[in-house]
């Protein structure tokens, strides 16, 4: 019991120098979370030698000196899988690294020469950085902690679209039948909720976005446990709240709303209080070509659940106090991935589009006076900018390898500045093709603007 | 006695219609219904930038075309040359050799100046070009790639690197297609430039130290002054081929001019921030003796120069935080003056 108090007070002082940061790595299922800590490791790790990263300026100036990875502190989570993902880089063919699919951390130590000596300054200081990864689909149980039963159920009612709904035609017809104040039967919830369960999976493999409860896609060691057994009762939308109070405990209605409130408590609570609260910077990566290749719906679908996804946030001005007591993120990096998916002329649009998509959490966050800044990145660059000279144009080109080994030479289209209509969809909508990894040469791992966002993330603690 | 009266009996008035067709002259204008297919095009917006180029044409100092000068100039060589040719034509006729000989010098003289009017000219030219280049590289960040690429290009060039320069070769190494023209600005103020800021700062530095120390010892006024000037010039001078501007007479007067203005307006704030600091060492430096202080102001002086000529001549302006400062400087003049006079004081003691 001794040693962890010391470790926390070792953290406190740590964090009272402010030498201490935990940087928030936040995106939905597919969108780089994976690559992008992967890349964040590689990087700093050849940083000084052949990590080129010029848009940093303590890199730059050859002031940055290096980067290790330490025990991280909770020795009960699993370590981040940083070498299986470079593994996997490394295979030839190269293939992407695996999902994620549980927890894990890591702890960086930043060893760098501050640009100016202070009073008591050394030779080089330290900064140390907290990083954690996990499951996308897991991070959409959080605005669920904001509702109770019957506006869950109300919330999920509300969110049915047309293609949407398609997927969850079997719960829909068995759900239908169930009468919330008839007494409950196990078995028959257990055949439900695994309808609504296969209901979230297929939607998620068409790509939708605003999928809950997470746990359902990934159980962990909860699959079959009673409390994944739940699932929205479309009848509570219209009911009369108060005739629902009284219905008794052995109902359905009862018994559903018994398991979600037991979810909110017992797994969704403990997941964000021992991993969402203590953040001082955040990313939040964002895969805007898959939503487009996907279509309309699904683009929306995806603003809604980054829209209330980033209400689970604190944000707000940093002090001392705040700092060791109750952390909140005062500064914030929302990024486009997979730039490498798109001309180097299209970003701009590309950061365009994103801040068109996050215009109502962006409103909140200018409000709360916290800085942000949108960029596009690519964590782990998969193809070359290239240009060809094609019916006497030359028009910018990409290379790489498809997913299945042909090599490509495309120009992969326009990126939209904003949502296009309802006539452009039917009419032409995207295609943005998927490469595989370039093949490693030694060294550090191409990307895009990964520097930028590293100096947006932790620059200013580099001084 | 009078009957009482009966009340007024009500009365109905009718309410006058305005007329509809004939709006008079001061009424707001009524709704106007277009077609829709009418084509139209996007407001236009009130002409700031010319606005913006009349206020400017109005505050700036008039430009005056010296035509008057130039035409004398001209005239005067060029009739000077003509006579000269005749005179050289007629003696040689006529055999009047000295005639011929006199003529003959003329020409050359007349040779000699338009050349180095000509020369002038050109590297006048050459500074227009490097004010050029200044706007073109402080537009970066919103040029295309490929502009910010052949602004880099002229850098390049208005430095006087070539392809193999490792300055360059830094540059080209740390530049990635995805960078737009922001990024370029940024890497070219690393790899270019920083070298470049801290051979001018060594320079500075150097240079007004020494011309410390010089009015420190020299035992004349006169030669005060002439030493002074003189160091400053030759200062301006070798800022400015650090950057890449080969100066004229003309441009270095034009130089010097725009950066006694600076000096006397810009940067006025500026000293009266640190003439609090600047008076301290003064202070210090008279403690030690009065030619020590008068060293060190004429030494805050030439470094206080230095600073804005390379401000002036730094093809992309600082950034707020790296523009080298006063108090940097200060402190290194000095150190030097504290050298001499720990030097000198065992001497006058004995």
């Amino acid at each position: 019991m001794r040693q962890p108090l010391a470790r926390e007070l070792h953290d406190l002082i740590e964090r009272g120098r402010d030498r201490q940061l935990r940087l928030a790595v936040t995106g939905l299922s597919r969108s780089g979370k994976t690559a992008f800590l992967t890349s964040l490791v590689n990087q700093l790790r050849h940083v000084g030698l052949e990590a080129r990263l010029d848009l940093l300026p303590a890199a730059r100036q050859g002031r940055l000196l290096g980067a290790r990875r330490v025990n991280q502190q909770d020795l009960g989570v699993p370590r981040f899988p940083y070498d299986q993902a470079m593994a996997a880089l490394a295979e030839t063919p190269p293939r992407w690294p695996e999902p994620t699919r549980g927890i894990s951390e890591l702890r960086l130590v930043l060893r760098y020469r501050p640009a100016k000596r202070g009073w008591l300054g050394s030779e080089s200081r330290q900064l140390t950085l907290d990083l954690f990864d996990y499951p996308g689909e897991w991070l959409l149980d959080l605005p669920l902690l904001a509702h109770d039963y019957p506006s869950w159920c109300r919330s999920q009612e509300a969110l049915a679209g047309e293609q949407r709904r398609a997927h969850f035609a079997a719960w829909h017809t068995a759900v239908e039948a169930l009468d919330p104040a008839a007494e409950a039967d196990e078995a028959h919830l257990a055949e439900i909720a695994e309808h609504y369960a296969e209901g979230l999976r297929a939607a998620r493999e068409a790509g939708f976005a605003d999928l809950q409860p997470g746990r359902f896609l990934l159980p962990g060691d909860l699959a079959g446990a009673p409390v994944l057994q739940f699932f929205p009762l479309p009848a509570v939308a219209e009911a009369d709240p108060g005739a629902l109070a009284t219905l008794p405990p052995e109902s359905n209605y009862a018994t559903l709303a018994r398991r979600f409130a037991y979810y909110q408590q017992h797994i969704v609570k403990p997941f964000y209080r021992d991993h969402f609260r203590r953040f001082d910077r955040q990313i939040v990566l964002v895969d805007l070509l898959g939503a487009l290749n996907a279509g309309p719906e699904r683009f929306q679908d995806l603003s809604r659940a980054l829209a209330n996804l980033m209400q689970s946030f604190d944000y707000g001005k940093r002090s001392l106090l705040s700092r060791l007591f109750a952390p909140r993120i005062d500064r914030l990096a929302i990024a486009a991935t997979k730039a490498d998916h798109v001309t180097p002329e299209q970003h701009p649009r590309l950061v365009a589009l994103l801040e068109a998509l996050l215009a109502e959490p962006l409103k909140d966050l200018r409000f709360a006076s916290v800085p942000v800044r949108a960029l596009s990145l690519a964590a782990i660059r998969a193809s070359e900018a290239r240009e060809v000279e094609h019916r006497g144009q030359r028009t910018p080109a990409l290379r790489g390898t498809g997913l299945d080994g042909e090599p490509l030479l495309l120009y992969p289209g326009e990126v939209p500045e904003r949502l296009p209509d309802d006539a452009f969809w039917a009419r032409q909508g995207f295609a943005y093709p998927a490469f595989r990894p370039l093949t490693l040469e030694g060294g550090a791992l191409p990307h895009i603007r990964m520097d930028a966002a590293l100096d947006w993330l932790i620059g200013d603690k580099l001084i | 006695m009078t009957e009482p009266r009966d009340p007024r009996p009500g009365r109905r008035f009718t309410l006058e219609e305005p007329p509809h067709d004939r709006p008079r002259a001061d009424d707001p204008r009524p709704a106007e219904p277009f077609d829709a297919d009418l084509p139209s095009q996007a407001l236009s917006s009130p002409d700031d930038q010319a606005a913006a180029d009349a206020l400017e044409a109005c505050l700036a100092p008039p430009r005056r075309r010296r035509w008057g000068l130039l035409a004398l100039l001209g005239g005067s060589l060029g009739l000077g040359a003509l006579e000269a040719g005749l005179t050289l034509q007629a003696a040689s006729l006529g055999g009047d050799w000295l005639a011929g000989a006199w003529s003959l010098l003329l020409l050359l003289a007349l040779g000699l100046g338009g050349r180095a009017l000509l020369r002038e000219l050109w590297r006048l030219r050459r500074l227009r070009r490097h004010e050029r280049l200044r706007e073109r590289l402080a537009a970066l960040p919103d040029a295309e790639t490929r502009a910010a690429m052949a602004s880099a290009e002229a850098l390049r060039e208005g430095l006087g690197m070539d392809e193999d320069h490792p300055h360059w070769q830094g540059f080209v190494a740390a530049r990635q297609a995805h960078h737009d023209g922001r990024d370029i600005q940024l890497l070219l103020d690393h790899h270019l430039l920083a070298p470049r800021d801290r051979e001018a700062r060594r320079l500075i530095s150097r240079m007004s130290g020494e011309t410390a120390v010089m009015v420190a010892v020299s035992p004349l006024t006169l030669v005060d002054m002439a030493l002074v000037a003189w160091r400053s010039l030759a200062m301006i001078d070798r800022l400015c081929r650090l950057y890449g501007l080969e100066l004229g007479y003309a441009g270095r007067l034009r130089l010097l001019r725009s950066v006694l203005y600076q000096m006397a307006f810009a940067g006025a704030t500026e000293m009266a921030g640190e003439a609090g600091m600047d008076m301290l060492s003064l202070n210090l430096a008279g403690r030690i003796s009065a030619r020590a202080g008068q060293g060190l102001g004429i030494g805050l002086l030439s470094a206080r120069l230095g600073l804005r000529t390379q401000r002036l001549t730094r093809p992309l302006p600082f950034t707020t935080q790296e523009a080298p400062r006063m108090s940097d400087l200060r402190s290194e003049l000095w150190q030097q003056l504290r050298r001499l006079e720990a030097r000198d004081s065992p001497d006058a003691r004995r």
